[in-house]
């Protein structure tokens, strides 16, 4: 896996994110391709369309590489306090949020500015 | 197109610096004084108002935050609430320790960094803006060292892009101590640094004595100055949205403030502006009855709080830590107005996450902890630190966020155990 680092601190504050609703089922899932890696979280919290679209707003913010390479450092090391999704928005391509059966799916993708997220999927199979 | 206007509203405000400057005094008067600030030390405290003249002091306060301003425009980083918060810092400390000749070097040390990691200039121009604040550093060694000529210059300057390249590694290491609770978390990381640098003085047998310089009888025309920017502000912030300017103000009050807390971007560039305007009135109000002095140093702490009403400091979460440092002060017999005194009221309310993440009384015990610890904090790095407050508040953020993380952590514990006790027991 390319950029242990990084990935460590996005997983801790989606890790944080989502704890903090308390669900008894949270899953990471992590993929890495030639051009890109997409990180999918899902847990087991039903949420609101208000929140789904807070969520998608705070993952899609404006790209801000002053905020990004200075304070996107706190992601996943700041546990005190309520989880900030914006500091992971400022460091990733797209995020994509969904509601599943019985809770709620998060898509993270991570790559260089060639990098589609379109074409790019977790494998059914 | 809200950037634009901000844009503009800096401008006006530069502007309206520069042209306050040459009508208070001649132009011959403003332009003697702002050459000799440029060649006098610029440790903790030196008032430019009255090392130079007010005039000087103005000037020079205009061109450093003209430099601000202009980096985030040519590396097209956003003119929101960080910079907003940065320019108005380097404008602030324009009037007490920064120059356009001591702040070059720093930010030319963060630009080589970014080069060296082949990052954009653009992602550490944050740090590279507030970390300014070691400026004096490069002073004291080409005018207070002893060392002469250009040998002093050549290390002065070194020492000077030396820092540039190692603030960024530490300002982000920084971060994890106090976990965004301390707003001026480039204080507390020049501080750190700064106490090497001084113990490396130290040990070549150079003076590190602090002196304060302060002026204690500023015109009329100082004591004006941040009252008619406040309300500059304020009127900009209601034209910019008329309709929503007061919600969106009352939104603000309900964030905590943590870093990063961008109300410009959480909110609206309308409120910010408003909250700008009205921390610069309540803190002008709190001067003016303890009594204290509107001179360089205060109106350096007023400005920084104003850039900051974009970026963290609100009116509810900043009124409890002043409160904490003025009880401080009373207990400990200390007078409101003397300079640790109100520079800790004013410069204090960096911890004012604190108060917005955990209440009023925990806003009030920051303020009074902080009091206590800053009064020491400037002999340890030899005053060449200026923002010894953000390091004196880095340093009481960490000890209260450390004592609430472990409380959090075994509060959680003792709770996750006895709800696995009570399954154990029902199976």
């Amino acid at each position: 896996m390319q950029k242990k680092e990084f990935l460590m601190h996005l997983i801790g504050e989606m890790g944080n994110f989502i704890l903090d609703e308390n669900p008894s089922r949270m899953v990471i899932s992590l993929h890495q391709e030639e051009d890109g890696i997409h990180l999918c979280i899902i847990d087991n919290n039903q949420r609101t369309e208000e929140e789904i679209e807070d969520i998608k707003k705070a993952l899609n913010c404006q790209r801000r590489p002053e905020m990004a390479g200075y304070y996107g450092a706190m992601a996943g090391h700041d546990l005190v306090g309520h989880a900030r999704l914006n500091l992971i928005g400022w460091q990733v391509k797209h995020g994509d949020v969904s509601s599943t059966d019985n809770g709620t799916k998060i898509d993270l993708w991570l790559g260089s500015d060639q990098f589609d997220h379109g074409k790019f999927n977790i494998p059914s199979k | 197109m809200t950037e634009k206007k901000l844009y503009l509203l800096m401008i006006v405000l530069i502007l309206l610096l520069v042209f306050t400057a040459f009508l208070s005094e001649g132009y011959h008067s403003v332009l003697t004084g702002f050459v000799k600030i440029q060649s006098h030390p610029a440790r903790l405290i030196n008032d430019y108002t009255i090392i130079g003249s007010e005039g000087g002091a103005l000037l020079n306060c205009s061109i450093v935050g003209l430099i601000g301003l202009f980096l985030v425009y040519i590396n097209n980083v956003r003119l929101s609430g960080p910079t907003i918060a940065a320019v108005f810092t380097m404008m602030g400390f324009g009037l007490f320790g920064k120059t356009p000749l001591n702040i070059i070097p720093i930010i030319f040390g963060v630009f080589l960094l970014a080069k060296l990691v082949r990052k954009k200039f653009s992602e550490y121009i944050i740090i590279a803006l507030f970390g300014t604040a070691l400026g004096p550093m490069i002073n004291y060694v080409i005018l207070e060292s002893g060392l002469k000529g250009n040998m002093a210059i050549f290390i002065g300057v070194t020492s000077g892009v030396v820092a540039g390249l190692l603030l960024p590694p530490i300002a982000i290491a920084m971060l994890n101590f106090h976990q965004g609770y301390n707003l001026y978390n480039l204080g507390l990381s020049c501080g750190f640094f700064a106490i090497f640098a001084a113990a490396v003085f130290s040990s070549a047998g150079f003076d590190l004595t602090i002196k304060v310089i302060w002026n204690k009888n500023p015109s009329t025309l100082l004591v004006f100055l941040v009252p008619t920017i406040s309300i500059l502000f304020l009127i900009a912030g209601v034209l910019l949205d008329y309709k929503k300017f007061f919600l969106d103000f009352s939104r603000i009050l309900k964030l905590s403030g943590r870093l990063p807390s961008d109300f410009m971007e959480m909110v609206s560039a309308s409120g910010a502006l408003i909250n700008i305007g009205l921390l610069g009135l309540i803190c002008s109000l709190y001067v003016y009855l303890v009594g204290a002095d509107f001179n360089g140093p205060v109106i350096g702490g007023i400005f920084t709080v104003m850039g900051f009403g974009a970026f963290g400091k609100h009116v509810k979460n900043s009124i409890p830590v002043i409160v904490g440092v003025a009880l401080s002060c009373m207990v400990f017999g200390k007078s409101l107005s003397a300079p640790g005194a109100i520079l800790a009221a004013l410069f204090g309310t960096t911890l004012a996450p604190i108060a917005g993440e955990f209440g009023f009384l925990a806003g009030i015990s920051a303020g009074f902890i902080h009091s206590i610890l800053v009064d020491r904090t400037a002999a340890w790095h030899g005053g060449m630190d200026l923002y010894n407050n953000g390091f004196a508040g880095g340093l009481t953020a960490t000890l209260i966020i450390a004592v609430i993380d472990w409380y959090v952590g075994n509060k959680d514990e003792i709770i996750f155990f006895r709800k696995q006790k009570k399954h154990v027991n029902k199976e």
